[in-house]
């Protein structure tokens, strides 16, 4: 069975008939414009599909699967939202999807990084912040400090941690958190969080799809 | 009841309704013949940006709405609500329609207590058809003769109805209704205490349209709800919104 997570900026692809295969990840405007998968997540997967499943539900069976607790914060940060679920003794005690207002902050952090061409591996993790409410206007701020002087990557470490203080708000502020997606190889992002995370990668929601489909939890539509 | 306002019967033979005005006055509007519109619906098919030199573009979606059908049904009269059933918000769009419009914009204070139950609410129709029916209901002062028989509830929607009615179709038919819309059903929509009801027993969604005061206390509710989750709504029912109500009802295990 064929699975795919069809983010906005990149896509990963499974094949579950290829037991210990890694994951593919192809940038999704490359993506052959005639692929279909079986079962498909993600803003772009419900055209790629015979059966769909939301991208909350992927990312709660996803960690279900791999954190194998019952109680856990999951906050996924994507190239163009942010969500959240919080389960407590097993059960779904909270979620949060931020499509609007939080919107495209992954995506211009990597927009920003390669215009700059920026090593986010060897950024430092800044002492000052900007307030971030979505990638658009963080990058105004970013122009700003650098017209007054700052140093392209401290004004981008800035908007990364802004992004990193942002989410963490929006997910109730827990104690610890596991993260999911893109950002998780970001070290500027992952420790601008003033609290403990645990970065699980970028395939929760495809592993989340492979739960559902060996039917590991109920199936979704 | 109405103000102090003298009400033209013979002159009116269309009118539109803002809210939950009274039984007396809809009992008097149902006896004069009048033919009632609620303005509250989406009725015409101007854009809501027309309301816009009225009310403000980041304003109660219900209001805009009941302004552009104001603006554009050709009614004789407009009722509506300002009272300890409804808000702020309507009392100064009844303000604003009073000066724009010139036909007579009547307020009206709903203080009715007798309570008629919540049959529709509690019953196994579709949510969809529990809301139209309930709405469809303020149009007449006696409750349907016919009510549906009762069903044990999976789930809950808890809130106003939603001017986009497209989030009501996720929701299982076992879903009962509580909030103002139960009020509502109930011809007691300043029922405060009742507005406070809900079951702790199943996944609840506490539903407010965007900008409106109910948001705050939809939160509260959410937050010491043992399974609720909070939503807000503009205009138009958007796809992550969609999608969490899915995935809670979903993950809730009460999915249709």
């Amino acid at each position: 069975m064929k699975l795919g997570d069809f983010g906005t900026s990149y896509t990963k692809l499974l094949d579950l008939a290829n037991a210990g295969c890694a994951p593919e990840i192809v940038p999704t405007k490359d993506l052959p414009p005639d692929l279909t998968v079986d079962l498909a997540t993600g803003h772009n997967g419900k055209r790629c599909a015979s059966r769909y499943v939301n991208e909350l539900i992927a990312l709660a069976r996803g960690g279900e699967r791999l954190i194998a607790r019952p109680d856990f914060l999951l906050l996924d940060c994507g190239s163009r939202d942010i969500k959240f679920v919080r389960m407590h003794g097993g059960r779904l005690k909270d979620m949060g999807w931020n499509a609007e207002c939080g919107a495209s902050m992954g995506f211009t952090i990597e927009l920003l990084e390669r215009y700059y061409n920026l090593d986010r591996q060897k950024m430092s993790v800044p002492t000052q912040t900007f307030s971030v409410t979505c990638g658009v206007l963080g990058m105004s701020d970013i122009f700003d400090a650098v017209i007054a002087g700052v140093p392209v990557a401290e004004a981008v470490a800035r908007f990364v941690r802004g992004i990193a203080i942002n989410a963490h708000r929006f997910a109730g502020e827990p104690d610890l958190l596991y993260l999911s997606g893109g950002l998780c190889d970001h070290p500027v992002f992952i420790r601008s969080f003033p609290c403990e995370v645990v970065p699980l990668g970028r395939f929760v929601l495809l592993n989340g799809l492979a739960a559902i489909a060996t039917r590991e939890k109920p199936q979704t539509s | 009841m109405a103000g102090q306002q003298e009400i033209p019967w013979q002159r009116i033979r269309k009118a539109g309704i803002v809210g939950v005005p009274p039984r007396a006055v809809i009992g008097a509007l149902n006896a004069h013949g009048v033919e009632i519109h609620d303005l509250d619906e989406p009725l015409v098919r101007a854009n809501l940006a027309t309301a816009t030199p009225f009310l403000p573009t980041v304003y109660c979606a219900i209001l805009r709405t009941a302004v552009v059908n104001a603006l554009h049904c050709q009614l004789d009269a407009v009722f509506i609500d300002i009272g300890p059933g409804k808000c702020d918000a309507a009392r100064y769009t009844a303000q604003i329609l009073a000066q724009q419009l010139t036909i007579p914009v009547i307020t009206t204070e709903n203080t009715d207590r007798e309570r008629l139950g919540n049959p529709i609410s509690e019953s196994g129709l579709p949510l969809v058809e529990k809301l139209q029916r309930i709405t469809a209901g303020v149009r007449v002062a006696e409750p349907p003769a016919d009510p549906p028989p009762f069903v044990a509830p999976t789930a809950s929607f808890w809130g106003v109805p939603p001017r986009d009615f497209a989030i009501l179709e996720l929701f299982p038919a076992t879903t009962h209704v509580h909030g103002w819309t139960r009020c509502m059903e109930n011809k007691t929509p300043a029922d405060h205490e009742l507005e406070m009801v809900v079951n702790t027993e199943v996944p609840t969604v506490f539903f407010a349209q965007s900008f409106c005061a109910k948001t705050a206390l939809a939160r509260h509710l959410a937050k010491r709800h043992p399974h609720g989750l909070y939503l807000d709504v503009d205009a138009h029912t958007t796809a992550s919104a969609k999608a969490k109500i899915q995935a809670f009802l979903e993950l809730s295990g009460a999915t249709l």
